[in-house]
């Protein structure tokens, strides 16, 4: 079954076409590409050049996140209207999952960090387990300080991995030897693991909701959390 | 297109080759996600609409008492594809029955129009038909066509009044117009939505005003009527507003009675002969013979009614369309959008929204 993958929830945006039999294409940008105008001509680039079209698409993967919400809601906001007008089966997986298949080889403790901007990260704990990786712990965000102090804790070697641990690299790095730092190209969510992760989960019919499926946003909008605030201020 | 500073911006980029026979029967999925309204519309000939489907947020927005733009982008993610899914069923209709996808390209609110850009470019992909940017605004003026009648609607002096527009606009036809006029500060219905939150009312404010209006005396506040004898077709309504709150906070301190009727009446009036005397002035300004009222504010019975008996005595044609067209939906996206087509326009996948796309 050929499905295709979108996943643009940090500034580099990609997408994938593939089978359980491997990929068949891929078109990637990381400049901060206005995804609007990055997604379907890049989908229609991988159509082209394997000399598919979209009637041979039977599934739709789209990432959801955690990551930047625009990024996230024209992901999914495109990746729902495909599936809704092909009729084909869509699963929604998260950022940071995605981000840990790539280095499920790793006998570490695995933390994927994505930068959440405005001084914190986009985290989850994943460990290697027979058939896969599993994850720890729920996804979740904080400053990349207080992550750090939660690992430097653990008497556990860990490899952290996402834009997140480059970007706040010196808050890790005082962490010492304990710490491995995964590559730049496993900085960002790829379309290509994306769509790896989704052709299991196709066969087994693990399928999600094409009207209830929406991105993973992990935050409040600023202007609740404002609002949360002054209310609890003034019943104070 | 890449350049060394990134991604170069495509407004909508517009071509210019028909590439079908744009007869009577062509079907069009309209989508308008601009504000605070997920709506989707199938629309048959650009005027014969089979469905027009709106999934408000205000009870959303309600407690924050205006719209809060990252949860109006987050309820579009969520509502668009049942509603365009519902738009569809409604009209009986497929998505491989239509002819091409109109949407809302700007202006409004970012986060809310990248949504329904993405959904329209998505499904005009796959069918492999036309997908056409619309302007909100230009959708507004098109509302017109889809009242059931069959006149000729341009030109027209149209005023276009919302919570975020106040224009006047000269319409000589099809994609040429002059704005003639417009808010130099708040929109009509920001106006009226901020008078209302200041006299406690419950959000959204306009059809509150327009409701205890109806209760109250209009002659009972002399508000200001801001710019109304000045030349040109501008108006201004933080005066108003400011007059509105010195009133009450006057009143409270004297520990004078207030009548809430008594002001919102006396408010929506000042606000009604202002834009009465602008917009008559515009339209024999421009010599034309109609005047067409659009836009969330158009729901507003004291503006319906003074434009309607100003255009009698006049001796002019007066067209408003039904609320529910003149609030955002889709259909008027459609309407707007087939009469793109019919001219040879279309957008490129490409093309990203813009939240202050101008009418021209
Ligand atoms: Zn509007």
């Amino acid at each position: 079954m050929l499905v295709l993958g979108i996943e643009s929830s940090t500034p580099q945006a990609s997408v994938a076409i593939g089978s359980e039999q491997g990929m068949v294409a891929s078109a990637l940008v990381s400049r901060g590409a206005s995804y609007s105008e990055f997604l379907l001509p890049a989908v229609r680039f991988c159509l082209d050049q394997s000399g598919l079209n979209y009637r041979n698409i039977g599934g739709v993967a789209v990432s959801l996140g955690p990551g930047l919400f625009t990024g996230m809601r024209v992901g999914v906001a495109t990746a729902k209207a495909l599936a809704q007008v092909l009729s084909v089966p869509i699963v929604g997986l998260a950022s940071l999952d995605i981000v840990a298949h790539e280095v499920r080889h790793s006998p570490k403790v695995i933390c994927v960090v994505i930068d959440a901007r405005r001084g914190e990260v986009f985290y989850a704990f994943y460990r290697a387990s027979p058939g896969g990786i599993q994850r720890m712990t729920d996804y979740l965000v904080d400053k990349p300080e207080r992550l750090a102090i939660r690992m430097g804790a653990s008497p556990e070697d860990a490899l952290v991995v996402g834009n997140g641990a480059l970007v706040y690299r010196e808050v890790f790095e005082e962490l010492g030897s304990s710490i491995e730092f995964g590559s730049m190209s496993h900085a960002f969510p790829d379309a290509r693991p994306l769509v790896e992760l989704a052709v299991p989960r196709m066969f087994r019919e693990e399928y999600d909701s094409l009207y209830q499926l929406k991105p993973l946003y992990l935050r409040h909008s600023a202007k609740r959390i404002q609002w949360e605030r002054m209310r609890g201020s003034r019943s104070a | 297109m890449m350049s060394e500073s990134g991604w170069t911006a495509h407004v909508p980029m517009l071509y210019s080759e028909p590439v079908q026979e744009w007869d009577e029967d062509v079907l069009v999925l309209g989508i308008e996600t601009s504000c605070d309204e997920t709506s989707a519309a199938i629309v048959r000939g650009g005027r014969n609409i089979l469905s027009n489907v709106i999934a408000s947020q205000v009870s959303l927005h309600g407690e924050y008492g205006g719209i809060v733009p990252e949860i109006a982008a987050r309820a579009h993610v969520e509502a668009l594809t049942p509603v365009v899914g519902q738009a569809l069923r409604a009209a009986d209709c497929t998505f491989w029955d239509l002819d091409a996808v109109a949407v809302t390209l700007g202006p409004g609110l970012i986060g809310s129009l990248l949504v329904g850009v993405a959904e329209a470019k998505s499904i005009a992909a796959v069918l492999d038909v036309p997908f056409v940017g619309v302007n909100h605004l230009e959708g507004h003026l098109y509302s017109n066509l889809l009242t059931g009648h069959d006149e000729a609607i341009w030109p027209a002096v149209a005023l276009v009044i919302s919570g975020g527009h106040t224009m006047l606009v000269h319409a000589r036809g099809d994609g040429n117009y002059e704005v003639l006029g417009g808010t130099l500060d708040d929109a009509a219905g920001e106006a009226f939505d901020k008078v209302a939150r200041f006299l406690g009312l419950d959000y959204p404010g306009g059809p509150e005003i327009d409701r205890l209006s109806l209760l109250g005396d209009p002659q009972a506040v002399a508000f200001p009527r801001s710019m109304v004898d000045e030349p040109g077709f501008d108006v201004s309504y933080s005066g108003l507003k400011t007059a509105v709150i010195n009133y009450v906070r006057r009143a409270e301190s004297r520990g004078e009675p207030l009548s809430v009727p008594d002001i919102a009446a006396s408010f929506q009036q000042a606000v009604v002969d202002v834009q009465v005397a602008k917009t008559m002035a515009a339209a024999r300004h421009a010599g034309v013979e109609r005047v067409f009222l659009c836009g969330g504010v158009a729901a507003n019975s004291g503006l319906r009614s003074g434009l309607q008996a100003a255009c009698r005595s006049a001796g002019m044609r007066f067209l408003v369309p039904p609320v529910e067209l003149c609030t955002d939906n889709a259909a008027m996206i459609a309407a707007c959008g087939t009469a793109m087509l019919r001219r040879g326009l279309y957008s490129s996948l490409e093309a990203a929204p813009d939240p202050s796309l101008p009418l021209v």
